[in-house]
């Protein structure tokens, strides 16, 4: 392997990071830095943007490593860490040695890291699945809005395909600034800007609903073991602005 | 009564019931709303720091017994409600549609008959199931004294059913709950423990008992637990530490439920179902009870101090077990890496094990932590509690900035 002083360039999606790195790998170059399209480059900076071959890399991929692998990867590049392309680097070149024992090799820095923020994300995922809250429209849409830290948009959408099949309903990540539509068959991930509401009102039985629920929520703790601690500490409140059941705390608190 | 009103009523009356988990059963969503995930999924977190993961109502607080401890019991005089089966069906799947929750955990006193309260439980499920096409998690309460036949319907369409043992022994729940027999509770175990399988009962079935309501020591209500984990195969017994709701002369007068010891229970419960423990390591007749400064794990190895420290790199997976602050997960993580290189307490920590305890106890490649003769009793005893104390202030100073 040799190392270069030279920024790879990928195009955002991550079929072409994962080509990127066959080819880096391939051609045994080690790149300082790996940042996609929106990267601004100082005058430092050397910056190559290589002619990227797609193809089947996904397949490429899995049979040189595993699903697994994969999957983790996949992970990492939802993640908001600033450092993700080079850690996908690391940890690929690596599983291409040690396959799925990879998984067992804390010792290694660049695997710890990389099982971290793949952990991380799916995590955050988790969470969201439970605290993200719908509301009916007038047009009998779903629409939710979420912040998440990392882009776990489409695992999210995944999930709520299955559940919610029969519905259509919008998830916005407003800290991305994307949206999913599901349509009743798929969901499409689309920017913010391609995309105007009407409006977002909801209907008149959404409220009354919207008030069991809260009726519901603040029933059901008990007076005599309340524990702010331990409610902080599984939902902490960067979750509180989206949850209906939250926003009369947060108005006590402010 | 309008429908807020019932709604609070009938959670109120529920909320003592500790249970709330959604994990164990793989309902695929087919045609109609709703499937449930394996690993259970929490919604929300209530005031006391409870997961919030079903809709945990009665069906009606109503009840024709008079159990001492309870809320709901005939002699007092507190606003009664009931539900339609159909009001239930509908504010479950308005809520489960806006991903307020998992799905329905639904209880009920008696009214009439055991039998009478079944077939409204049933018609409730069979409307979810059947009209609204509801495939997400439902966790029902049998009835003590339900038919056979009733216990057969309604086991068929939901994901949990259970019954409450309420106390560890008969003397104390003929003492507080003189209408209910144990022999009512455990005949619907071994019923549903009979016809378990993947149409009926698939997540299985749970119980509970109430902590410090009557004079039972830690060792009666572990011994109880493992009985009924063997017997029955229960998925888990919950504990729930008494809140005075009621006077009675019968009750005890607490000021404050005993949250630590229904924690020490808890943590015992575990050891039981997963760790390889038994009742005798954890308890004896000289000490009945669980230490309240000390998590039983960590107890346990300090009076077996003889056995430890442990080498990480050589011991055996149930060793590794019996280790403090290394669970399940860790402990399997360990015997996976340790094939492949020599751990050092760094790779411990990146493997999750909880090092703050799990240090005195281990040496890894065969170096203790700190110089070995610290290895005595006296001084990890102390440092356990200590470092347990600091834990509780720091994190009440953290709190105070939110203030």
């Amino acid at each position: 392997m040799k190392q270069t002083e030279s920024i790879y360039i990928y195009e955002n999606t991550f079929t072409s990071l994962l080509s990127l790195i066959k080819l880096l790998i391939k051609n045994k170059i080690k790149p300082l830095d790996i940042k996609n399209l929106n990267y601004s480059p100082t005058l430092l900076d050397t910056i190559v943007n290589p002619k990227i071959e797609e193809k089947n890399i996904m397949n490429f991929w899995t049979s040189k490593t595993s699903k697994e692998i994969i999957k983790t990867t996949y992970y990492i590049f939802l993640s908001n860490n600033s450092e993700k392309e080079l850690i996908i680097y690391y940890f690929l070149l690596n599983s291409l040695k040690y396959q799925n024992k990879i998984f067992y090799l804390r010792n290694l820095n660049c695997v710890n890291k990389a099982l971290k923020i793949s952990h991380q994300v799916i995590n955050e995922t988790h969470k969201f699945k439970g605290f993200t809250r719908f509301k009916e429209l007038k047009n009998h849409i779903l629409y939710a809005e979420i912040a998440p830290e990392n882009d776990v948009l489409d695992i999210l959408s995944n999930h709520f395909k299955n559940r919610l099949k029969n519905e259509y309903w919008i998830i916005k990540d407003t800290n991305h600034k994307i949206l999913s539509l599901y349509d009743k068959h798929n969901f499409y991930i689309i920017d913010n800007n391609n995309f105007k509401m009407d409006s977002i009102e909801a209907t008149c039985e959404n409220e009354e609903i919207e008030k069991l629920w809260k009726n519901f929520y603040k029933t059901i703790g008990i007076a005599e073991r309340k524990n702010d601690r331990c409610r902080m500490n599984f939902m902490p409140k960067k979750y509180w602005k989206n949850m209906l059941e939250m926003s009369d705390e947060i108005e006590k608190n402010s | 009564m309008n429908i807020q009103e019932k709604l609070k009523i009938l959670a109120d009356s529920a909320k003592y019931d500790a249970s709330c988990s959604s994990s164990g059963s793989i309902r695929k969503s087919k045609d109609g709303i709703g499937n449930t995930a394996y690993s259970g999924i929490c919604h929300s977190f209530a005031s006391d720091g409870r997961c919030i993961s079903l809709l945990k109502i009665l069906l009606t607080n109503c009840c024709i017994f008079d159990c001492k401890y309870c809320l709901n019991r005939k002699s007092n005089t507190i606003k009664r409600a009931i539900f339609t089966p159909e009001e239930i069906a509908k504010i479950t799947i308005n809520f489960y549609k806006r991903n307020y929750i998992e799905g329905l955990f639904l209880s009920s006193g008696i009214i009439k008959s055991p039998d009478y309260t079944m077939n409204l439980l049933i018609k409730t499920m069979e409307l979810l199931r059947h009209k609204y096409h509801f495939g997400g998690y439902i966790h029902a309460k049998a009835i003590p004294g339900a038919s056979a036949a009733s216990l057969k319907k309604l086991g068929s369409l939901v994901d949990k059913l259970s019954a409450n043992i309420e106390l560890p022994t008969e003397s104390g729940l003929k003492l507080l709950a003189p209408n209910k027999e144990t022999s009512k509770v455990t005949k619907i175990m071994q019923y549903v423990k009979d016809n378990k399988n993947i149409s009926y009962v698939p997540a299985g079935q749970s119980t509970q008992m109430i902590i410090g309501a009557t004079k039972e020591t830690d060792k009666d209500i572990i011994s109880k637990s493992e009985y009924l984990y063997h017997k029955y195969q229960l998925k888990r017994v919950f504990y729930s530490a008494y809140i005075p709701v009621n006077k009675d002369k019968l009750l005890p007068s607490l000021m404050v439920p005993p949250l630590k010891r229904e924690n020490r229970l808890y943590q015992a419960d575990w050891l039981l179902r997963y760790y390889g423990f038994k009742t005798q390591d954890l308890l004896d007749n000289n000490n009945p009870n669980f230490n309240i400064l000390i998590d039983p794990k960590s107890d346990f190895a300090l009076r077996h101090l003889n056995e430890f420290p442990k080498e990480i790199n050589t011991c055996s997976y149930k060793e590794l077990l019996k280790i403090p602050g290394i669970g399940i997960k860790s402990a399997k993580r360990i015997v996976s890496s340790r094939k492949i290189f020599t751990l050092q307490f760094k790779d411990l920590k990146n493997m999750g094990v909880v090092l703050k305890r799990a240090k005195y106890f281990i040496t890894c490649n065969h170096k203790y932590f700190i110089n070995p003769e610290y290895f005595e009793k006296k001084f990890i005893e102390s440092n356990l509690v200590l470092e347990d104390k600091e834990h509780i202030n720091n994190t009440n100073k953290q709190l105070s900035l939110f203030e």
